[in-house]
């Protein structure tokens, strides 16, 4: 019984990664770049949903206007500050997206201060229980039915529509892919904006699990998505999947099994690292 | 009509092709021939956009698309078919037939695959492969059809026969003969001369940037020797 619960707890944790690493490794995926900043996007979507609700608004109507909102943040970030970058090696943009990542948790210091922000009244707190004995806030069941429904919406986007089509050509051969029409241009925007909204959905979910929104939440799962897309064997979306939710259930059994010598995220660490050091090309590479 | 005038294009700097001037009509295949680093896939790709032209002229049926967004030049009837194939590895073959079709609405893109299977039945055995699993030659088969999908007036073929099997090679010029005869400008840059003399209305040799002989095929095959200096194989 013990066994299940830590696999739902772990499906739940590994669903959030999900949704902060898709963004990243969609971006890798598209411009080879390392989008650290990324996570400071996911904060920003949490701040968002929390004040929204804590100015009376729905918690869906929150969790939209985030993912919305910090969609558009997204596009903005690749037009001002990746775009002028392209020509130049990957590391320059790699350090501009740290130095955005650090700046963006400063400010967000300045603006909603140091000591973190929490929901007046917790939304979907209400317990369900799922089998005798084991019960889920309404929360974890949002994280896990939410993040199934996006993923799968864009996996089905992907594969089976044009526009799917045309961006996975973009990502293959990016040059090619415009010598037939498309255009990469808005193949870049769309793509930012939808990691982008994923991260802020995550970042609203974090909020709703741990009822606390800091302006350094980004900073563990930033350095964890970019293990988990290496582990994914970078720019593999399936890979990132697997990863993450691989990731979440480690860290659920660990903190039970191991947790007396270890936290949470010492463990998540060990474990990638372990895993890197044993398959560095990633878990499931293909060719 | 493909005019290209006095067109200059490179990498970053590096100036590969200087003042290069040709025209291609309609049921016309023109060879471009050349040694390694003469400037031969600069063009191509100048052409198809995909690099920057420093200074000259473009013209496709009279419009400049000297600086047109490369996106845009299929819509003024360029389609590509690159050095290497390039085909989408990730993505099936249909997938790449769809991507080639990406400005076409949904019945001129079921007719275009219904024409390149006739065109290439092999393809359309694999046609739910990943293209990256082909073999070479399917690739390049791929390449081409993909290119067609596109329904262009010129298509733009680089280094159409390197690293394929000779009976490989003869099916693809079999279809740019085809190809010919349904009215489509060809350009076609090659390394191997042979072929080239064969099926070229007009052929011109690159020397690092600059045109050193022009002609038809059939001078240019009967120039051989010539020709085959200019490449430095003799």
């Amino acid at each position: 019984m013990l066994a299940i619960e830590l696999v739902i707890q772990g499906i739940v944790q590994g669903a959030i990664y999900a949704l902060i690493a898709l963004g990243l490794v969609l971006v890798y995926g598209l411009l080879r770049i390392l989008h650290v900043a990324h996570a400071a996007l996911y904060t920003l979507g949490a701040y968002i949903g929390v004040i929204i609700v804590n100015h009376g608004g729905h918690i869906i109507v929150a969790t939209a206007v985030a993912m919305v909102a910090v969609g558009f943040v997204g596009v903005g970030v690749y037009r001002f500050a990746y775009k002028p970058l392209l020509d130049k090696p990957p590391l320059i943009a790699l350090i501009a997206s740290i130095g955005m990542f650090i700046a963006a948790e400063e400010i967000y210091r300045i603006i909603f201060g140091a000591y973190g922000m929490s929901f007046e009244q917790p939304p979907l707190q209400q317990q369900i229980e799922l089998f005798k004995g084991f019960h889920l806030s309404t929360a974890r069941i949002s994280v896990v039915f939410l993040s199934i429904l996006f993923i799968g919406v864009l996996g089905w986007l992907a594969a089976s529509t044009r526009t799917g089509i045309a961006w996975r050509a973009t990502v293959s051969d990016a040059g090619m892919a415009a010598s037939f029409g498309v255009n990469i241009e808005k193949v870049r925007y769309i793509n930012f904006f939808i990691g982008s909204a994923l991260a802020a959905l995550a970042g609203v979910m974090v909020a709703l699990l741990n009822n606390l929104v800091e302006p350094t939440m980004g900073a563990v799962p930033a350095y964890k998505a970019l293990a988990i897309i290496v582990l994914g064997g970078l720019g593999s979306v399936r890979g990132t999947l697997v990863a993450s939710i691989a990731l979440g259930i480690i860290e659920s059994f660990g903190t039970i099994y191991l947790g007396h010598v270890m936290d949470r995220d010492a463990i998540a660490f060990t474990f990638l690292i372990i895993v890197l050091m044993i398959r560095p090309q990633g878990l499931l590479t293909r060719r | 009509m493909l005019r290209v005038s006095q067109l200059s294009c490179g990498y970053g700097n590096v100036i590969a092709v200087n003042e290069l001037s040709f025209t291609v009509k309609p049921g016309e295949i023109f060879g471009l021939i050349g040694a390694n680093g003469a400037g031969k896939s600069a063009t191509i790709l100048a052409l198809a956009g995909l690099i920057d032209v420093i200074c000259g002229k473009v013209e496709l049926e009279g419009q400049d698309i000297t600086h047109l967004p490369t996106h845009q030049r299929v819509n003024a009837g360029i389609a590509l078919v690159p050095e290497g194939r390039r085909v989408f590895a990730d993505l099936t073959v249909n997938e790449n037939l769809i991507v080639g079709a990406t400005r076409m609405d949904k019945p001129r893109l079921d007719a275009g695959c219904k024409r390149v299977f006739t065109t290439f039945p092999r393809l359309a055995e694999r046609r739910n492969q990943l293209a990256g699993l082909l073999s070479g030659g399917e690739q390049q088969m791929l390449a081409i059809a993909r290119a067609l999908m596109a329904e262009p007036s010129v298509l733009l073929i680089d280094e159409l026969s390197l690293g394929l099997m000779p009976i490989v090679v003869d099916e693809c010029y079999r279809v740019l003969e085809a190809l010919r005869k349904e009215q489509l400008a060809i350009v076609l840059v090659e390394q191997s001369t042979e072929r080239v003399q064969q099926v070229a209305n007009r052929v011109s040799v690159l020397e690092t940037g600059r045109v050193v002989w022009q002609g038809t095929g059939e001078q240019a095959a009967r120039d051989s020797s010539i020709v085959e200096a200019y490449l430095g194989l003799k």
